[in-house]
């Protein structure tokens, strides 16, 4: 076995970011299944909250590589 | 001898195409393969619109023309009206926002032809584009509310002294890390998509070798499997054009909600 202790690192990061895009991605749905007619607007804000969770997935890369 | 033998090999000829490479060496640095990128998508995204703009007609014509009316639409209508709100908020931040969506959409379409790179495939050039809206959306904020408003501005209001400054700097730091994770969202994703879609045209290409030097029954067995790593690239390839709009989508919407939060009072 070889490799970098900060690997699993990043792969502790993800398992947040993966819970809080699957949460957006839950309430997006369920949010547009009510209100069809919303759905753009429920999309953006689905997008917007993907991309805030996934920062910390980002910054957990980012430690990963510059150790 | 299974065709898995030379993939270590080729992967890592693949990572080197990917990691760039010099083409022309100057004494203040060099034009590597991803800068004659970033000028081809750049020129070709001059060009489609140059060309739009020279057709541009009150009722517009079906085709190119429409198609490119249509996207500048919807981003001015999801992103500009979406998040940005009023008319004239949109009017003054739409040219930036549109600019970087549709560079970041061009160079990930270009990218994802067989034999092009992305431009937005290599850290520095994400980092660019990222340090341009981070100035971009800074400039915007000190201009609306003025300096110690704006560096005010950056906590919320109203808690008790002592807390506030704490506040302040954790939320300092996460503007700050916006331009890391602005430029590393943009990078990862295109980079790992095309280390995919490499890895796995390299398989189709080793499980079909066999066959073309060997035509035995065996070798057969192995050409078959290579018809199944090509289907799992084309749905890859799939999957990547539907990240290269979304990330082009992701990157135009943050830096409007970046803009946003900072023109907006608090």
């Amino acid at each position: 076995m070889s490799g970098s202790l900060s690997i699993i690192g990043y792969g502790l990061a993800v398992i947040g970011a993966g819970i809080g895009v699957g949460l957006s991605a839950l309430g997006a749905t369920q949010a547009s299944a009510r209100q069809p007619e919303m759905h753009s607007k429920i999309f953006t804000t689905f997008i917007m909250g993907c991309a805030f969770s996934e920062a910390l997935a980002l910054i957990g890369f980012v430690l990963a590589l510059i150790k | 001898m299974g065709p898995l033998d030379k993939l270590g090999e080729e992967i890592d000829h693949l990572l080197a195409e990917l990691g760039g490479m010099d083409m022309f060496t100057f004494s203040w640095g060099s034009i590597t393969t991803y800068s004659v990128w970033i000028i081809i998508a750049l020129l070709v995204v001059l060009a489609i619109f140059m060309a739009t703009r020279s057709n541009l007609r009150l009722v517009p014509k079906k085709g190119p023309v429409a198609a490119v009316e249509a996207a500048v639409d919807y981003v001015r209508k999801d992103i500009g009206y979406g998040v940005l709100g009023n008319e004239a908020a949109v009017n003054q931040h739409m040219p930036f926002i549109l600019t970087v969506f549709f560079f970041i959409l061009g160079a990930n379409l270009i990218g994802l032809i067989p034999g092009a790179k992305a431009a937005t495939g290599t850290f520095s050039a994400t980092l660019t584009l990222a340090v341009v809206s981070f100035v971009y959306f800074n400039y915007y904020g000190i201009k609306h509310s003025g300096l110690w408003h704006y560096v005010k501005s950056i906590g919320p209001a109203g808690l008790m002294p002592g807390l506030n400054v704490m506040v302040w700097l954790i939320e300092f730091m996460s503007l700050v890390l916006r331009v890391v994770t602005l430029s590393v969202r943009l990078f990862a994703n295109m980079y790992a998509g095309h280390i995919v879609l490499g890895a796995f045209s390299i398989l189709t290409t080793l499980f079909v070798l066999p066959v073309i030097n060997e035509f035995t029954l065996a070798n057969l067995g192995t050409g078959a499997a290579s018809i199944a790593w090509m289907i799992l690239l084309v749905a890859m390839y799939a999957m990547e054009l539907l990240v290269a709009v979304l990330q082009a989508y992701v990157f135009a919407l943050l830096s409007a909600v970046y803009v946003m939060l900072a023109t907006s009072e608090h």
